[in-house]
């Protein structure tokens, strides 16, 4: 097997047949006529629906159920409860590894936050698997709930994130804060947001003796086949994972959750293939969320309005049985030079699920606070916010000191200010009135999410008739896996889309690493790239070790492969097609292998970011609070962009986040009960398509060397970041009011000057 | 043991709602997302299979909304001028697939403090029409409405439709709706004005209902009654006037928020307010 050097460009390719290209969605006709199937849509013959019976509170011990009642429901098969589950082989308590969360899989009797499954009725239909859960009628031994954030006893977590250190310094912030001619201190609050794909979290799940075909929505295949296999006891080869469609996942469809692993589990107690929805109020509770968080920021900068400290304290909050820290602090660590930087962290627990990671975990909440504070120190410096952001421009990363891999920032800035019109921007807040007398405000803020890589194998193969077939267990939730990915692998075998096949959304295929941190087209793509090469590597040795090809003796010159053709790179008259150096060898495939994974050396020299720009225009109603985005345009650059076309599709959804960030999500927490108030899509907002009437994503060219030989960075979430922070500063730009509880709803916005 | 039953015929379902007392099932859009996570055995009446209880017509002096008419129904009916705010309303209720289904008298029947369908028929003065097998009586909205998720309907009783005033004077009305996002909201306030203007411009009567604040959607009689002789004027509103109002904090705003709010809207209704 061979291994493409991540940091120079394969020998044997010529990109760009197909990488640059505005496909159409792959599966867009499919989706669009209701032909993709989703997880949900398969129902094996046999099946049994089961249904969760989850807790009303937040925290006790399940002391009652009518598991009678229940069972004595017509329909209803069987009841699955502590005390009456298929045995596991491994504690869902136990934690090997940093991706690995607690689950709660019916082990025992203890509540520990609200919508916990306490028990799963199965039955031969939904209604009465749904009725039965009714009947359940569970009783509980209450624990006052503790909810209260960031009240509560604090601590120092050991980590945030996967594995971030909880304190990180860089200078002496206490003496540039000393030293410094302005000083900012302010506080930012973020709330629990859950994820709410619009696909909820489902599983139809059939065993075959100790073999598992499941078909569940996941954005991680090999992770999810590897928990399975430790949880019940079987080889990974047994467990065979179909995600071909994700109806969304935003990280949390990443690690397999417990409703999953409970509708394996009630197949295996009812010998029967068993399907398990969650409803939407379930949502809120086992499959993760984003924890809400406290941000202190202290900033320093002197009479030029040069940063000369940055003071980032986080208190955030985990459960009371499992870590995860949102780590919000890492955006201070890389935007805005400064020559001291200190990020630190506090934590609370809560009766909740384990929140985990959602749409751009930490970036997204630490840079709606950053970019907040570093407008109201550019308003203190009398500075033009984005002058304020160029005077500190990061040349290097502050925090490491190391050159980045590649940094269009300052084109991003250029191209959207230039787009939006920014310089027109008035300096002081609540100088523009548009027709109807609403408050106008422009507002900006910086993107950027980290250039991530994970580990991936691919396989490629390219048949004796001049097709190929390229195979990987890539996941699509939407992003556009499929075109993509499905670009690069014909790309990488140098044929057109239609002459080969991609291959992906299952367990069974080679290991595409998870669809998470941005980095599935780099991470999955490097693997295809690889794979590619490796087969045309094969195919050149084969034509140029063959006297009777016009290719022999190219040596070291070598050849270029396109369009299905190898040519001898120093003399494009000559050359041969694939299917003639296959035919004339008899051999009906060439079969080849490629792996991708960080490259360690590039790691250690450079920091690797995508930027962009973004910049919003909101109305306010003077009189209501009532706000509307009325404008947002968006420039970002993240190295080679695969397909123009879907890539703007992640920028613009991103963005739509963004705006979600800032106007609209909130989980409420009655403190009496401890419960989401609104665990609902009625009351958990998400924006509607008539509130952003108007969205631009700019796609500014950047070139990167280092990252990866293809050049990918990652476009998946940094649309979030820079975005809610921009709409933020346009609302204090149209009112003069400075909102630090996000989400700004309308009644923060009234305040004693407009009555 | 629940049941389920569909008749065609108005006896039939007056005879079971006699016999069983069943919940009415019309639109569905309200009685569904109640029932998801704890379905009690109840009876139902599905009533969507009834014959002649969906065009909404004119007969006589008001407007027949009868009970399976839905909010989309209203929004296609042409209706005259004065009663603008109902086509409003029938625009902002929910999306247009709860549009399409949902009716009109399950809404007051649903009787939520929030229904957006309750003040303007309130401020329009509408009557409910009520049948059982008993025979059918008729009571003002304002008289059906008792609390949060209460009516006046009897057990054995069905709402068969609504009556709603033609205007007998040149008429103007609005609706106005309050919410944290354009489309698809549960509202903080909502509110409707009816005007009818004499011909010297001024106005000769004026009704007003606000929603959302307060266990059930109020009439403001004091607005209404500093209003008729007057010119459309926001400077007529007084604080006094939302007396009847009583909202709460909740998530989707806070009780000063929410009379701050329908002050604002009722002065912008009447300053939009152009005489019929």
């Amino acid at each position: 097997m061979s291994e493409t050097p991540l940091t120079q460009a394969s020998a044997h390719l010529r990109h760009g047949a197909n990488i640059g290209q505005s496909l159409t969605r792959h599966e867009g006709a499919l989706k669009v006529t209701g032909q993709a199937r989703y997880a949900a849509d398969h129902h094996p013959a046999g099946m049994l629906h089961a249904v969760l019976a989850v807790s009303s509170i937040a925290r006790g011990r399940v002391i009652a159920l009518d598991v009678a009642a229940a069972k004595a429901h017509p329909g209803v098969v069987d009841v699955m409860t502590p005390a009456h589950k298929p045995p596991l082989a491994q504690d869902p308590d136990e934690k090997t590894h940093p991706f690995m969360f607690r689950l709660d899989v019916l082990q025992n009797d203890r509540v520990r936050y609200p919508n916990q499954p306490i028990a799963v009725v199965i039955a031969e239909t939904l209604e009465a698997a749904t009725e039965g859960a009714v009947l359940l009628a569970p009783r509980y031994e209450t624990e006052p709930a503790r909810t209260d954030f960031p009240a509560g006893a604090h601590f120092t977590p050991a980590l945030v994130g996967v594995a971030d250190p909880a304190e990180a310094h860089h200078g002496d912030v206490e003496a540039g804060l000393a030293g410094a001619a302005r000083r900012l201190e302010a506080i930012y609050e973020t709330p629990a947001q859950y994820h709410n794909p619009m696909e909820p979290h489902g599983i139809v799940a059939a065993w075959e003796g100790d073999t598992l075909f499941i078909d569940t929505p996941s954005q991680g295949l090999a992770m999810a086949q590897a928990r399975i296999a430790g949880l019940f006891g079987i080889p990974p080869a047994a467990v065979h994972i179909r995600s071909p469609y994700i109806g969304g996942g935003f990280g949390s469809k990443g690690v397999f959750s417990g409703p999953q692993v409970l509708g394996i589990m009630a197949a295996r107690l009812v010998g029967r293939p068993v399907k398990l929805v969650l409803r939407r109020g379930q949502m809120f509770g086992p499959v993760g969320h984003r924890a809400p968080t406290r941000q202190s920021f202290r900033l320093g900068a002197d009479n030029a309005g040069a940063l000369t400290a940055i003071g980032h304290h986080t208190v955030t909050a985990s459960s009371q049985h499992d870590d995860f820290f949102e780590p919000a602090g890492g955006v201070s660590h890389t935007l805005y030079a400064s020559p001291a930087i200190a990020t630190t962290y506090e934590a609370v627990r809560l009766d909740t699920g384990t929140p985990l990671f959602m749409r751009a975990p930490g970036k997204a909440a630490g840079s709606i606070a950053l970019e907040s504070a570093i407008d109201e120190m550019a308003h203190a410096c009398a500075m033009d916010p984005l002058a304020f952001r160029l005077k500190n421009y990061a040349e290097v990363e502050p925090m490491s000191g190391k050159p980045f891999s590649s940094k269009a920032l300052r084109a991003c800035y250029a191209q959207g200010a230039e787009r939006f019109g920014w310089a027109k921007r008035p300096l002081a807040p609540r100088q523009m009135r548009d027709a109807a007398g609403m408050l106008v405000g422009w507002g900006m803020g910086t993107a950027t999410f980290p250039a991530l890589m994970f580990q991936a194998q691919a396989r490629a193969v390219l048949r004796a008739d001049g097709t190929g077939v390229v195979e990987t267990g890539a996941q699509d939730m939407g992003q556009g896996a499929w075109t993509a990915l499905g670009q690069i692998a014909a790309d990488s075998l140098a044929l057109d889309p239609d002459r080969v096949e991609f291959r992906a959304g299952s367990s069974d295929l080679p290991d595409a690493g998870i669809a998470g941190g941005s980095a599935h087209t780099a991470t999955a793509g490097m693997a295809i790239h690889g794979a590619g090469a490796d087969v045309i590597a094969r195919l050149a040795e084969l034509a140029m070790g063959d006297e009777r090809s016009p290719l022999h003796g190219a040596g070291n010159a070598g050849v270029i492969a396109r369009a299905g053709r190898l040519f001898r790179r120093d003399d494009e008259s000559r050359s041969e097609s694939y299917v003639a150096i296959l035919a004339r060898a008899g051999i009906p495939a060439i079969e080849g292998h490629g792996k991708s994974a960080t490259d360690p050396a590039a790691q250690a020299a450079y920091a690797m970011h995508a930027h962009g720009a973004v910049f919003a225009e909101v109305t306010v109603d003077p009189d209501l609070g009532q706000l509307r985005v009325t404008r947002l345009v968006g420039a970002f650059a993240a190295g080679r962009i695969i397909n123009p076309r879907m890539v703007q599709s992640q920028y613009y959804g991103g963005m739509v986040w963004g705006l979600s960030f800032a106007l609209h999500e909130q989980a409420v927490i009655d403190p009496r009960s401890g419960r989401p108030m609104n665990a609902n899509l009625g009351e958990y907002h998400v924006p509607v398509n008539a509130d952003l009437p108007s969205i631009e994503a700019i796609l500014v060219e950047e070139h990167d060397a280092h990252v990866n030989a293809l050049g990918i960075k990652g476009v998946g979430e940094i649309g979030i970041t820079g975005t809610a922070g921009a709409i933020a500063n346009a609302v204090w730009h149209a009112t003069g009011m400075r909102a630090r509880r996000f989400p700004i709803t309308l009644d923060k916005l009234i305040g004693p000057q407009d009555n | 043991m629940a049941g389920y039953s569909r008749p065609t015929d108005l006896a039939a379902a007056l005879s079971l709602l006699a016999e069983r007392r069943p919940v009415i099932l019309a639109g569905g859009t309200d009685h569904f997302p109640a029932r998801v996570a704890a379905g009690p055995a109840e009876d139902i009446l599905d009533i969507t299979a009834l014959g002649g209880l969906r065009a909404i017509e004119r007969r006589g002096d008001h407007l027949w909304v009868p009970c399976l008419a839905t909010w989309a129904d209203l929004g296609a009916a042409n209706l005259p001028a004065g009663l603008e705010a109902l086509t409003q309303a029938a625009a902002q209720i929910g999306g247009v697939q709860i549009q399409n289904t949902a009716t009109l008298c399950g809404n007051l029947c649903n009787a939520s403090p929030a229904a957006d369908g309750i003040p303007p028929l309130l401020a329009l003065d509408a009557e409910v029409e009520l049948a059982s097998l008993a025979g059918r009586r008729r009571m003002s909205l304002d008289a059906f409405l008792l609390g949060p998720r209460q009516t006046a309907r009897r057990p054995e009783e069905m709402l068969l439709g609504l009556h709603i005033p033609l205007p007998v004077a040149p008429s103007r009305s609005v609706f106005a709706k309050l919410g944290a996002r354009r489309y698809l909201v549960i509202s903080i306030v909502m509110l409707a004005l009816v005007a009818e203007f004499g011909a010297d411009g001024m106005i000769s009567r004026a009704r007003v209902a606000v929603g959302a604040c307060g266990p059930r959607a109020r009439r403001l009689p004091a607005l209404e009654a500093a209003l008729a002789g007057a010119r459309p004027d926001p400077a007529l509103l007084r604080r006094a006037h939302l007396a009847p109002l009583l909202p709460i904090d909740d998530m989707r705003g806070t009780a000063a928020y929410r009379l701050d709010a329908v002050a604002t809207l009722l002065r912008r209704a009447l300053a939009g307010m152009v005489p019929a």
